[in-house]
């Protein structure tokens, strides 16, 4: 025997709205977004500002280039699955 | 541990926004008595002291605009009636037409906050969920108040003491969500919101953990498709209407009004069909459908109390003029527990039958992944400890694939 099928009806086209006012639900959203990105130009501004000219030594590199990478990976698209 | 239990591997739940148990699943009470529902005589005051009954006129977008209040005082209000804080007032559930006027101004509109669903009829596929596996009488928000505050409880079991819409808990290092427990514990964990135009509400994961626990709903399809499905996942709907990458249009179907109901209806299809029609993940999987908080809208079971968190949150956050220990849950909003594994028609008691009551509230969500998964292992709150988990409701016995539902007509 076929499982119960219930054909779920569609929704009115009509109720597409783009120009709806947004709601405080999704003004928040949007200033939460905003303190994400001030969050990561504060640790890019910070990255930028180290002179170039400071990094002497292995470790210098090393703690500069881990850094630079951890932000890069935040950016970098999901690898593809095997 | 039952069967279903035994077979379990993954834990799927799925989050919508803003609407109460009575205004979506109210009407079921008179066709299945023991889903604690509407009688049809539960009634609030308009501000002009009539009765305004409850009635079974809702509709699927227009209606509620503006957006009912569910800020912490406008839902002290609706609980309360109106009464001030302070010892020895009783909750009554009398405030919500007189909280809508405030908005409104219009005594007619006031009333539509205590407008319902025709579940059966309006909703076919949210009703058929819920009388086709288990329904909770007692699951409620975690705080009287609005999203945010309420969905980080699903996340962390807490709010870091915070009643509203800020990402307080931004720096809060000392409970991590429940996904960091996962994958700190070798687990996997993510969170599907719908695209990234609707992106998350989950922000400060979002600041920590992109992109390793996040995927879009095109992921959640094609993992579970796969076979790929984490062992948790949070899926989120889409918040707003806005245009497809082909030029169509892509509806908010997250249900929050003023957003149209029918679309939430056919997302809830979606994300139970992905599940559904593999068969594997089928036998393995249960998914909850709960919603946030409840949007303002009308419902008539009064929040229990509960174990405090350990926070207070100052009188000034509250609004109230008093402050408030987090020892009260917010207001009933509709849960759906679903798998084979359940039997049909499982309406777990709440509050109407204080003997067997089982209350429920957000909290329960990373309490059941943490010990499922976990054993329990990761540092949590007292509240989160004390709350009731959901796996429970897995049997023994499996139903066969004839005996469970499917959906149609989602394309």
């Amino acid at each position: 025997m076929a499982p119960k099928v219930i054909n779920v009806p569609k929704t009115d086209p009509r109720a597409y709205n783009p120009n709806r006012p947004a709601g405080l639900l999704l003004r928040s959203q949007a200033l939460h977004m905003r303190e994400a990105l001030i969050k990561h130009v504060h640790e890019l501004t910070t990255l930028l500002n180290i002179e170039m000219n400071s990094l002497k030594t292995e470790a210098d590199i090393s703690a500069y280039v881990h850094k630079a990478t951890a932000l890069l990976h935040k950016h970098s698209k999901k690898p593809a699955k095997k | 541990m039952s069967a279903g239990l035994d077979n379990l591997k993954h834990i799927v739940v799925l989050m919508m926004e803003n609407r109460s148990f009575d205004h979506m699943l109210g009407s079921l009470k008179q066709k299945y008595p023991k889903i604690n529902g509407l009688t049809g005589n539960e009634s609030n005051p308009d501000t002009n002291g009539a009765i305004v009954k409850v009635q079974q006129k809702a509709e699927f977008q227009s209606q509620l605009d503006p957006d009912p209040d569910h800020h912490f005082p406008g839902v002290d209000l609706q609980i309360f009636g109106g009464a001030p804080p302070g010892p020895g007032r009783a909750a009554n559930m009398q405030g919500f037409v007189k909280d809508y006027f405030s908005q409104t101004k219009d005594i007619n509109r006031s009333h539509n906050i205590m407008y319902y669903f025709d579940a059966e009829k309006d909703l076919p596929v949210l009703s058929t969920l819920a009388t086709e596996y288990a329904v909770f009488n007692g699951w409620f928000s975690s705080i009287p108040g609005p999203t945010i505050c309420n969905r980080a409880f699903a996340h962390y079991g807490t709010s870091f003491g915070q009643v509203g819409m800020d990402i307080f808990y931004i720096l809060d290092t000392s409970i991590a969500s429940v996904y960091e427990r996962m994958v700190q514990a070798g687990r996997t964990a993510k969170i599907y919101y719908y695209d990234q135009p609707s992106s998350t509400m989950e922000i400060v994961n979002l600041l920590k953990n992109q992109p390793q626990i996040f995927g879009t709903l095109d992921q959640f399809i094609s993992d579970c498709a796969g076979n790929t499905l984490p062992d948790y996942s949070f899926i989120e709907p889409c918040y707003n209407d806005h245009p497809g990458p082909d030029g169509g249009q892509i509806l908010a179907s997250d249900q929050h009004p003023d957003h149209n109901v029918r679309e939430g209806e056919r997302f809830i299809a979606n994300v139970y069909n992905a599940i559904r029609t593999n068969p594997t993940l089928w036998q393995n999987t249960v998914l909850l459908v709960v919603y946030d908080e409840h949007g303002g809208i009308y419902d008539h079971v009064i929040p229990p109390v509960c174990t405090p968190d350990g926070k207070t949150a100052s009188a000034d956050a509250t609004g109230t003029g008093e402050p408030f220990a987090f020892d009260r849950l917010g207001i009933r909003v509709p849960a759906v527990l679903i798998s084979p594994w359940i039997q049909r028609g499982t309406v777990v008691p709440g509050t109407e039958d204080p003997v067997n009551a089982k209350i429920f509230e957000h909290a329960s969500i990373p309490a059941t992944v943490t010990n499922f998964f976990l054993n329990g292992d990761a540092k949590r709150t007292v509240r989160e400890q004390k709350a009731n988990t959901f796996l429970g409701l897995l049997t023994d016995q499996m139903r066969q694939d004839d005996d469970c539902v499917v959906f149609n007509n989602l394309q």
